[in-house]
């Protein structure tokens, strides 16, 4: 029973090495962001506003603090407003490209960009 | 006391090792739980620190015009008048927008260079003084778009025409949260590609001499013309703690059946005593063990099994969020994008998060585990064994 009682010390110090480790890697990762943080600024300074590249579906999500009243519906007539669902309903994207089909028409290389 | 101590645990462990299948049960379901709880609060809290990272970059205030309740170009006109506004320090006509690629169906966010510092690239160099004809690319969008520095992209037009850029920069990865969409252009080539007429603006980035004086210029800069909108730097904490506050509720929401389901499973599991455990009970009483003594075991026994299981989901919870980039989290929290930053996200855990988990787990685990032990350690030895 004493054996038992000291596996399972063990293990619990193990647990605990593990939660300790957790922290120390987080405070070693937050220590790294912060010196990237100069650089990191100068360019979020050239942009629009500091929202996350995220959701780009819509401009109410992609630029998200800019955004104005009721933008979901300005995208498009009725479009679903992807929040708070975000990942959970991606937009009709085969939708938007058949409505920019000039784009496909003009480009010699069948695209709008190429390299 | 040493021995004691240890042999009690052992005993503890003994105890749960007998019955097995409902040890390992409550301890799954219990890591499960605190695993998901756990990385919906730790995603969620990674995200805002992010934010809150570079608030300051942002303009400490932006004028947009509002006609017929969508954002409309904005006279050059008017940057005198908010400059007439005492606080102001300079007002920046900004171009910027958005353009579908159909090639990529995604949209890509094109960003007119305005007055800056030097910026930080992984490779390239910046617009520089003139930089006509040249674009910077954000890390995601260089790899869809298939270009490195020197390549070309055409990027359509208005007009049914394309524009011809040269790649001069990629941004780096640290900055990809941010630019993983973005094609930073000089003013006049965002102008073209978007149609913005020359001289007009999409927004103005307005500076203060002083930023105690947000509100008071804010006021008077919703007033300076008809349709005006103002949005305060100091707004974006709100509005990020509404978006994603409001996403991690929707996915706690959407995932509150399971955890009910969970919750019950453990309260079946840790507040019944069956008849096996009310005989060992009965036993250890016969023996000689006082209450006392079965309530310690009770206790150290409940410890194990909610200290392994919330310990194990707050391990499980952090692996998945910073080791694996949460799949099937950050969609959802974060949000959807074709371009999407691949960036890992920084953590905001600290102890002090690990130990406000472990004690809202494990105290009303335990005190759900000892009551139901109490009264059955209150049952005299020979009724218990009878009944049992």
């Amino acid at each position: 029973v004493n054996r038992l009682g000291v596996w399972v010390h063990f293990a619990g110090l193990l647990l605990a090495t593990a939660l300790v480790a957790l922290v120390v890697h987080a405070h070693l990762a937050r220590a790294r962001r912060t010196a990237e943080a100069p650089g990191i600024l100068t360019v979020v300074a050239a942009l629009p506003s500091p929202d996350f590249a995220l959701s780009g579906s819509g401009r109410h999500l992609r630029h998200v603090s800019l955004s104005e009243p009721g933008a979901a519906f300005a995208d498009e007539v009725a479009i679903p407003d992807g929040d708070p669902a975000g990942g959970a309903m991606a937009p009709p994207r085969a939708i938007w490209v058949e409505s920019v089909q000039w784009q496909v028409a003009e480009s010699p290389a069948k695209s709008p960009v190429t390299p | 006391v040493k021995s004691a101590h240890l042999s009690l645990v052992g005993f503890a462990a003994a105890s749960l090792r007998r019955r097995r299948a409902r040890t390992v049960t409550l301890v799954l379901g219990l890591a499960s739980s605190v695993a998901l709880l756990s990385a919906v609060s730790f995603l969620t809290g990674a995200l805002r620190v992010e934010a809150t990272r570079v608030r300051e970059a942002m303009p400490a205030l932006v004028v947009q015009r509002l006609v017929a309740g969508r954002p409309a170009l904005l006279d050059p006109a008017l940057a005198p008048v908010l400059e007439r506004i005492a606080a102001v320090r300079s007002v920046q006509p900004r171009v910027w927008g958005y353009l579908f690629l159909a090639s990529i169906q995604s949209n890509v966010a094109i960003v007119g260079s305005s007055a800056r510092g030097p910026i930080t690239l992984a490779e390239g160099h910046d617009l520089g003084p003139d930089g006509r004809g040249a674009v910077l690319l954000g890390k995601e969008l260089a790899e869809v778009l298939g270009v490195r520095v020197g390549d070309h992209v055409m990027f359509p037009r208005p007009n049914h025409t394309s524009k011809d850029l040269v790649v001069a920069g990629v941004f780096s990865a640290s900055t990809s949260l941010y630019t993983s969409d973005v094609a930073l252009v000089h003013e006049d080539d965002a102008r073209e590609i978007l149609g913005v007429p020359a001289g007009s603006a999409v927004d103005f980035a307005v500076e203060l001499t002083n930023p105690d004086e947000s509100q008071v210029a804010a006021r008077k800069a919703s007033e300076a013309f008809a349709g005006a909108r103002v949005i305060e730097r100091r707004q974006l904490d709100r509005t990020l703690a509404l978006v994603y506050g409001r996403r991690a509720g929707f996915v706690l929401g959407g995932s509150l059946p399971a955890l009910l389901a969970l919750f019950v499973l453990a309260w079946d599991r840790a507040a019944g005593v069956g008849p096996a455990e009310r005989r060992e009970i009965a036993v250890l009483k016969a023996s000689g063990w006082s209450t006392g003594d079965v309530l310690r075991l009770k206790l150290y026994e409940s410890l194990v099994v909610g200290l392994a299981g919330a310990g194990l989901g707050i391990v499980l919870a952090y692996v998945w969020c910073f080791a694996l980039g949460a799949p099937g989290l950050r969609e959802i929290l974060a949000g959807w994008a074709v371009l999407y930053p691949r960036a890992r996200l920084t953590p905001a855990v600290d102890g002090a998060a690990v130990l406000s988990v472990l004690a809202l787990v494990i105290a009303p685990f335990v005190a759900l585990s000892i009551g139901p032990a109490w009264r059955a350690a209150g049952v005299d030895p020979l009724d218990a064994m009878r009944e049992g």
